[in-house]
């Protein structure tokens, strides 16, 4: 019997060996390129779980472009279909997701709107020669090592130096504190580039306190630590439910003149202290984008957002808009939807989005101006420093 | 000396409702001899039952804690009647994989039910701050530590004078002796969990009121740590409950402030893990040998 | 009749292997010709990762009884350490070196922190003892995320080692055979039954000689040995790993792998794994409801298994079907 299995197991590696060395990788999306009549979008992201709220801004934001585009024709006369998978989030189901959306027979990928998602998809899409473009996965090396790569969104080693550049030009503080999640990688990229670009300015940074996914709830050995350094301004990578919770367990133990500055993760911070807008008094937030904004193009994209989806689009829906409307830039110029042509028009186009002015490096970077949101009693405005 | 003072205070609000929610575990552990993982989703459920009455049905303060306990006994008594009592002659091991599930049930059932945003829990009674020296005191932190007092000395009383005490006591040594006592093993072991989940009502308001925001997965960690806070004092006494619960949330404290917020994690779970290991018995338990 | 029921349990395991191989020719037939879809071609790495997860864990769970909720962290172990060796490897060595080299190195890392947190397994059982491997897995995740060389929180970029599943599968398969093979043998063998011995009756168990200490710890070991490549395996599968994925919801999951495929079975495991693995996948609408499906699992298996009328049933079953292959085996 032990004998026979044996044979039986050695049989069957031998018929698998031949099988692995036989077969040379074909690429798995044959279907001929341009020769179809709809262009197929995909993106991954979570429309399920803990962090649902960010998926489905992109999702919405991205219909409304491509509702938009189809209505004027589509591109090239090709209309556009996107279809969305929910990851919830997870990098793993990510990748199932996209084998999924390239069995639909994707052209171009959204990647995924967190950078662990578009991180686990990106060398995958390289093999397909799929053009990918993320809204909104902004680690610097979720993109990394695939040339077909690019994003919308700011990446974080731009945004942790804009913010110390932002600091040092409004002359807001020469000692600042930071307050950031130390096992969360967009968190712990802001911070990064942020001392450096600090050291680089001038900037001491008087007070460093971190927190941790599972330490999240008291932070009152933090903000005492901080309260105590004296610093004017606390730069805090951080989003915009954490961030809720400090402000709340802060609230009146840093004096009136504090300024608490965070990047596009504070984005919705407003709607997470409801029950005392107070809270976020001297939030100021670094955006590209802003929902009051008097740009008309903007103005359009948050009226027929409100129509479709009864809520004000935030960041993450605007990065959407703008990410499908490069798609029809690129693909426009390039007449085709293979990744290697399309990557090579994206360094060469301009595109006038709702979140900036973009050109892209081939590093798949974008750099935008950035200004940045002052929030009061539940209001927030455009800063100006005096 | 400011600071020592400031972490001593957040040390001790952090302990309180570490020693309330000890104080059920303790009770649970002591006479069920199980681990209720559930208990700190039970806290859980009670916090998002206060945030209900009173932000959405509007029900004043005093209301607001009598329904949470109220729905807090119930679930506790539940869980112990669907979950645990089929189980009464189960492995170890079934029992506590048992609880497991029925924490991520609940734990779950709040994510369909109130989404993965957190909620902000309604302030129930404005106290001021008490400052002495310059120094503040939060009125909840030492409310908190009068509430887990008084609890503390009502528990003692109950199990050491009244009859129930004494079967609950009995039940803990040896529930077949108990049981040939003519004491109802199942009643009495149902009125542990009556009593554990009403405490953990308690630690659902003060948690609330403390920390504000209230998520699905709130009452895990604190459940965790709670539990080695109950093992740290000496599982099934009460004073230890108490006197763990105090103790670890003055070493998360001073840890994170004297060492780094950077391995905050590693030194509380090393702290868990060395309670464990080195003093299994706890502060103020008793050794028991294993019968042969 | 003695040498027949010994020889029940070895010829089950024996049998699963085979099916496994049988199955695993299938696919690779499929996926090298090109009949399998992208998303069934992408599953099939993480399906035997779990596969290997849970058989491993199955040592500790259903053959020594006791309950780890840190398996993610050996794996987590693994992972980094093999996919750091690999990386380092990458422009030196070809695949078919460099990775099964990796994997040891991996998993022979995660055996050595199976080793360190088996330890306090010497002196605590059951809820103490899950708890402190709970915690174990939380604080090997706490240094992983603060170390420079697995890249922090930002993750491990493994670009350089990324490989798909037509690449991977070959080793994926090797890795699963092996496992159910200690397995199986460890199952049948003298000292597989000491294990058990120790799980149904511990003072028993020591009063006859069985070095518990030895046996606790080599369990420990094995296990994690088993994650670790895994681990690493899973780590080439991906272009960036966090450690922060690797928490005690993940050792959770495997857990319930083990618990939904009956505790010991490595059968079980093994379509428990796939199972639970394609669930999702079927309807992504299913989303929320993952973790409260699972959470019902849980519960109704334990209530199922250590129902009296169940039990007497699948006794009766059990029975039967033994007097059935006892007959056959005399007439021949």
């Amino acid at each position: 019997m032990k004998k026979k299995v044996f044979a039986f197991v050695m049989a069957a590696v031998m018929v698998f060996t031949m099988a692995a060395c036989g077969n040379n990788d074909t690429p798995a999306n044959t279907d001929a390129d341009g020769a179809d009549s709809v262009i197929k979008i995909g993106g991954i992201g979570p429309l399920t779980g803990s962090y649902a709220n960010y998926g489905i801004s992109v999702k919405n934001g991205a219909e409304v472009a491509v509702e938009e585009i189809n209505a004027n024709g589509g591109i090239n006369g090709m209309q556009i279909e996107l279809q969305f998978q929910d990851s919830q989030g997870d990098p793993e189901s990510a990748v199932n997701a996209y084998g999924k959306l390239m069995d639909w027979g994707m052209d171009v990928s959204l990647g995924g709107v967190f950078s662990g998602e578009t991180a686990s998809i990106v060398a995958a899409a390289n093999e397909d020669d799929v053009m990918l473009i993320t809204p909104s996965g902004s680690a610097d090396g979720c993109i990394a090592g695939n040339d077909k790569a690019f994003r919308v969104c700011f990446y974080d080693s731009f945004q942790g130096a804009a913010a110390a550049n932002y600091i040092q030009e409004n002359g807001l503080a020469t000692e600042v504190g930071v307050f950031y999640e130390s096992d969360y990688d967009y968190s712990v990229g802001l911070y990064n580039s942020f001392t450096e670009q600090c050291a680089a300015n001038g900037i001491t940074i008087k007070e460093t306190q971190t927190f941790t996914t599972s330490t999240n709830t008291d932070f009152s050995t933090q903000i005492n630590a901080l309260v105590a350094s004296g610093v004017k301004v606390v730069f805090m990578p951080i989003y915009a439910e954490e961030a809720s919770t400090f402000l709340t367990q802060a609230k009146g133990k840093f004096a009136d003149d504090v300024y608490f500055f965070g990047a596009d993760g504070l984005d919705g911070i407003l709607g997470k202290v409801e029950q005392d807008p107070s809270i976020a008094n001297n939030v100021l937030m670094l955006t590209p984008f802003a929902a009051d904004s008097t740009d008309p193009a903007v103005q359009s994209f948050v009226k027929k957002y409100q129509t479709a989806y009864n809520a004000v689009p935030d960041q993450f829906a605007a990065d959407a808009y703008d990410a499908v409307y490069t798609i029809k830039t690129a693909v426009e110029k390039a007449g085709t939807t293979s990744g290697a042509a399309l990557a090579q028009v994206m360094t060469e186009i301009t595109v006038e989005g709702i979140t900036g002015k973009m050109t892209w490096g081939a590093d798949g970077n974008t750099d935008k101006p950035a200004s940045a949101i002052l929030y009061y009693d539940g209001v927030g405005s455009l800063f100006d420093a005096q | 000396m400011t600071h020592f003072i400031q972490t001593l205070i957040s040390g001790l609000s952090l302990g309180s409702i570490y020693a309330l929610i000890a104080l059920g575990y303790t009770m649970v552990y002591g006479i069920a001899k199980m681990l209720n993982f559930a208990h700190g989703d039970v806290i859980m459920i009670g916090a998002y039952t206060g945030i209900i009455a009173v932000l959405t049905a509007g029900m004043p303060p005093v209301a607001a804690v009598f329904l949470c306990v109220a729905v807090c006994t119930l679930l506790g008594v539940l869980i112990e009647r669907f979950a645990y009592k089929p189980l009464r002659k189960a492995s170890p091991l079934s029992v506590l994989i048992t609880a497991i599930g029925v924490s991520y049930l609940l734990q779950n059932v709040a994510l369909i039910a109130f989404g993965s945003q957190q909620k902000a829990f309604p302030s129930l009674i404005t106290l001021p701050a008490v400052t002495v020296g310059g120094i503040s005191i939060d009125g909840i932190t030492i409310l908190t530590l009068a509430v887990t007092a008084v609890i503390m000395i009502a528990l003692t009383l109950f199990i050491n004078k009244t009859k129930l005490g004494k079967a609950m006591r009995a039940v803990s040594e040896d529930k077949g002796a108990a049981e040939l006592m003519g004491i109802s093993v199942d009643r009495t072991i149902t009125m542990t969990f009556a009593i554990g989940s009403a405490l953990a009502a308690f630690a659902s308001i003060f948690y609330g009121m403390t920390y504000v925001y209230i998520k699905p997965t709130t009452g895990a960690m604190p459940g965790i740590k709670a539990f080695t806070a109950a093992v740290f004092g000496g599982i099934g006494s009460v004073p230890g409950a108490m006197l763990g619960g105090i103790m670890l949330g003055l070493i998360e404290q001073f840890s994170k402030t004297y060492i780094s917020t950077l391995w905050a994690d590693a030194i509380v779970f090393s702290v868990l893990v060395l309670v464990l290991i080195v003093k299994p018995s706890g502060l103020l338990g008793k050794t028991v040998r294993e019968k042969v | 009749m003695e040498k027949i029921k010994k020889s029940i349990p070895l010829n089950r395991d024996y049998v699963t292997l085979a099916v496994v191989v049988v199955i695993y020719g299938v696919v690779a037939v499929m996926l090298y010709g090109g009949g399998l879809t992208r998303q069934v071609s992408n599953m099939l790495i993480p399906i035997s990762v779990y596969i290997v997860l849970a058989v491993s864990l199955n040592l500790v769970v259903g053959l020594l009884g006791e309950l780890s909720l840190g398996h993610a962290g050996f794996m987590s172990v693994g992972l980094f350490t093999g996919c750091l060796l690999s990386i380092a490897l990458s422009s030196v060595l070809p695949m078919p070196v460099r990775l099964p080299l990796s994997m040891i190195f991996g998993g022979l890392f995660a055996a050595l922190f199976g080793f360190l947190v088996g330890l306090p397994a010497l002196r605590l059982k059951g809820d103490y003892l899950a708890i402190v491997t709970l915690a174990c897995g939380e604080i090997i995740k706490n240094i992983i995320t603060n170390l420079n060389i697995t890249g922090g929180a930002l993750g491990l970029n493994t670009n350089a080692i990324y490989s798909n599943s037509k690449k991977l599968l070959p080793y994926a398969f090797v890795l699963v055979c092996l496992t159910i093979l200690v397995m199986a043998n460890l199952k049948s063998s003298k000292q597989g039954r000491a294990i058990m011995a120790i799980r149904d009756n511990r003072i028993a168990a020591e009063s006859i000689g069985i070095n518990i200490t030895y046996f606790k710890l080599a369990v420990f070991v094995i296990a994690a040995f088993f994650a670790g490549a895994a681990g690493t395996l899973y780590g080439h599968f991906f272009a960036n790993v966090k450690a922060a994925s690797f928490d005690y919801n993940m050792s959770i999951e495997i857990l319930v792998i083990v618990v939904l495929g009956g505790m010991g079975s490595v059968s079980g495991s093994i379509i428990a794994a796939i199972v639970l693995q394609a669930l999702p996948e079927v309807s992504r609408a299913f989303g929320d409801y993952r973790m409260l499906v699972y959470a019902i699992v849980l519960i109704l298996v334990m209530l199922a298994t250590n129902n009296p009328k169940v039990k007497l049933m699948l006794e009766q079953y059990k029975n039967r079907k033994n007097r059935r292959k006892g007959a056959g085996k005399e007439e021949t």
